[in-house]
């Protein structure tokens, strides 16, 4: 169970999140929507302590995660992987190593450590990564740049590092916003596949009204900081949409699809 | 989750590379490893590198750092003050022309823009030539010919630093993105407009910073000419080599100190100001 308790986070003036008080019981799939600027992102990344709380505290199982340091919070990040719009592989590594990324805090002490700086993985983690990937057909590029890949295939690897880890839950942040529609599906798919198989949380930002109705069992809708909805997506109706956003779905769809446009990944220097 | 011994036979019966460099590979890397590690043995052993000389020559180390403190500017500070000011200038002068020069060359080294590979190919020969001399021995040549003085340094400032900004400018131009000149073609601009809006605002950044970058260490290898005869700070740390009065030159020294960390904090300012800014549109 993890359970978020009035958790805000102020950036300088602005109030990104306020307020925000959650509890998600293992194995749920939810799905968060919300305008860009909402607070979405922010929230996950305080899940995953990439940003800190300015106020509130996040517990996982009753331990406080707020409060961790060191050992302790590589120990939390590993058991909630984390899934970001832009993928955030390594491009210059191949896909395999990639995944064997989230093996990196699973070796204790000053000589794993060593033995992970020198790319030093037992075959079993090596089956294990080949295992992971093949589960989203993707064993085939597994010597391949990632660079090379696809976006949806990129996304797939991200997920199959998550597998990795081993976590408990997964944070996917926009994790379809930078693809097609047909590779935004596969994405859902295989993060549907990893909630019912492996029975693993996923908290997942959507911009979609659609894709949360289809893919889960409960939505929680943000607005300005503050969550506004929580429950199951048929209780999103069109009136509802209409008093927290003031406007129809269609327009909040097109609204979102615009504020989420894929961003250009490789940005030329200042221009 | 979790694979059993069969499975992790069957993968690597299935991808063998996966699972890192086969038994042949890493003993190839242990013999490679010894070879190189006997070859420098055997440089340190032909150059005569042994302990004990080296413990040897820590010790005049030490005397000659006993001998700098404290640290005096000596009688004649006021040479040392002109001294380190015409080192600067000539840092300044030659590193500023070179990079001047560099852009038109760069251009004519880059293979996107150059096509005529018998034109490209001899700029960037010429490049190579005038790089492989150094930059003292180019000042040794020019105080023979235009005689003692900052005139020779600037000269040999200038044309070592043409030689490696133009190569790194061409170096630049070519990993620019092409897509953004094709963006100014495809609305009609000529291959002109091409290098000026699509070329040049990707570059110039690079290029700034490259020049500045020089003009620092042209500062500091300014002290190196003096020592020819090429005008600056060196002669004064020659002399005062000369007759051993090592309070002096650590005075020298930090004084080239603060004069370098002077220009890395305001050459850090420029860059900032003019290419750091997301919103400050450059050229």
């Amino acid at each position: 169970m993890l359970e978020l308790q009035n958790i805000s986070r102020r950036f300088g003036a602005t109030q990104a999140v306020s307020g925000v008080s959650l509890k998600v019981p293992a194995g749920q799939m939810v799905g968060v929507i919300g305008r860009s600027g909402a607070g979405k992102s922010t929230l996950l990344r305080m899940i995953n302590r990439l940003t800190e709380p300015s106020e509130g505290r996040i517990l996982h199982d009753g331990v406080d995660v707020t409060a961790l340091r060191g050992q302790g919070l590589r120990d939390w990040r590993t058991r909630c992987g984390m899934i970001f719009q832009q993928f955030n592989l390594v491009q210059r590594l191949d896909v395999l190593t990639n995944v064997l990324v989230g093996r990196l805090n699973h070796r204790p002490g000053m000589l794993g450590t060593v033995a992970t700086l020198f790319k030093h993985f037992p075959a079993e983690e090596r089956a294990m990564a080949l295992m992971a990937l093949d589960r989203f057909d993707l064993a085939d590029q597994a010597l391949q740049r990632a660079d090379t890949l696809s976006g949806g295939q990129q996304q797939r690897v991200a997920i199959a590092r998550a597998l990795m880890q081993e976590s408990r839950i997964i944070l996917a942040d926009e994790p379809i916003a930078s693809l097609d529609p047909r590779n935004a599906r596969t994405v859902m798919d295989a993060l549907r596949d990893v909630n019912r198989r492996d029975g693993i949380t996923v908290l997942c930002n959507l911009h979609h009204l659609d894709t949360a109705r289809e893919y889960c069992t409960r939505v929680i809708a943000m607005q300005g900081g503050r969550m506004m909805f929580d429950g199951p997506p048929e209780g999103l109706t069109a009136a509802r949409l209409r008093e927290i956003y003031g406007v129809s779905e269609a327009e909040f769809n097109a609204q979102s699809a615009v504020e989420h446009a894929p961003r250009a990944t490789a940005e030329a220097p200042a221009a | 989750m979790r694979p059993d011994a069969q499975t992790v036979t069957q993968w690597q019966a299935r991808l063998p590379a996966a699972f890192g460099p086969g038994r042949a590979t890493r003993a190839l890397r242990w013999v490679a490893g010894a070879a190189f590690l006997l070859w420098l043995g055997w440089s340190f052993w032909l150059f005569d590198i042994t302990p004990a000389r080296l413990w040897n020559g820590l010790e005049g180390l030490a005397t000659i750092l006993r001998l700098m403190v404290p640290p005096s500017p000596g009688e004649l500070w006021l040479d040392i003050l002109k001294g380190m000011a015409e080192s600067v200038a000539m840092a300044f002068l030659g590193t500023f022309l070179a990079a001047l020069l560099a852009v038109p060359l760069g251009f004519l080294g880059a293979r996107n823009i150059v096509t005529v590979t018998l034109l490209r190919f001899s700029v960037r020969r010429l490049f190579d030539g005038i790089r492989g001399v150094d930059q003292l021995i180019w000042a040794l040549a020019y105080v023979r010919a235009v005689g003692l003085g900052p005139l020779a340094g600037v000269l040999a400032i200038f044309t070592s630093d043409l030689a490696v900004l133009a190569k790194l400018y061409a170096e630049a131009i070519e990993n620019a993105e092409k897509r953004q000149s094709e963006g100014v073609m495809a609305s009609g601009g000529g291959r002109l407009h091409a290098l000026r809006f699509g070329v040049l605002p990707q570059v110039l950044p690079v290029m700034l910073a490259q020049a500045l970058y020089f003009f620092e260490s042209n500062t500091r290898s300014a002290a190196i000419l003096g020592v020819v005869g090429a005008g600056g700070i060196g002669l004064q740390i020659a002399e005062r080599i000369k007759v051993r009065h090592w309070d002096e030159v650590a005075f020298i020294i930090l004084l080239m100190v603060l004069t370098v960390a002077a220009i890395d904090t305001l050459s850090g300012a420029l860059r900032r100001r003019l290419i750091g800014r997301r919103e400050a549109a450059i050229t």
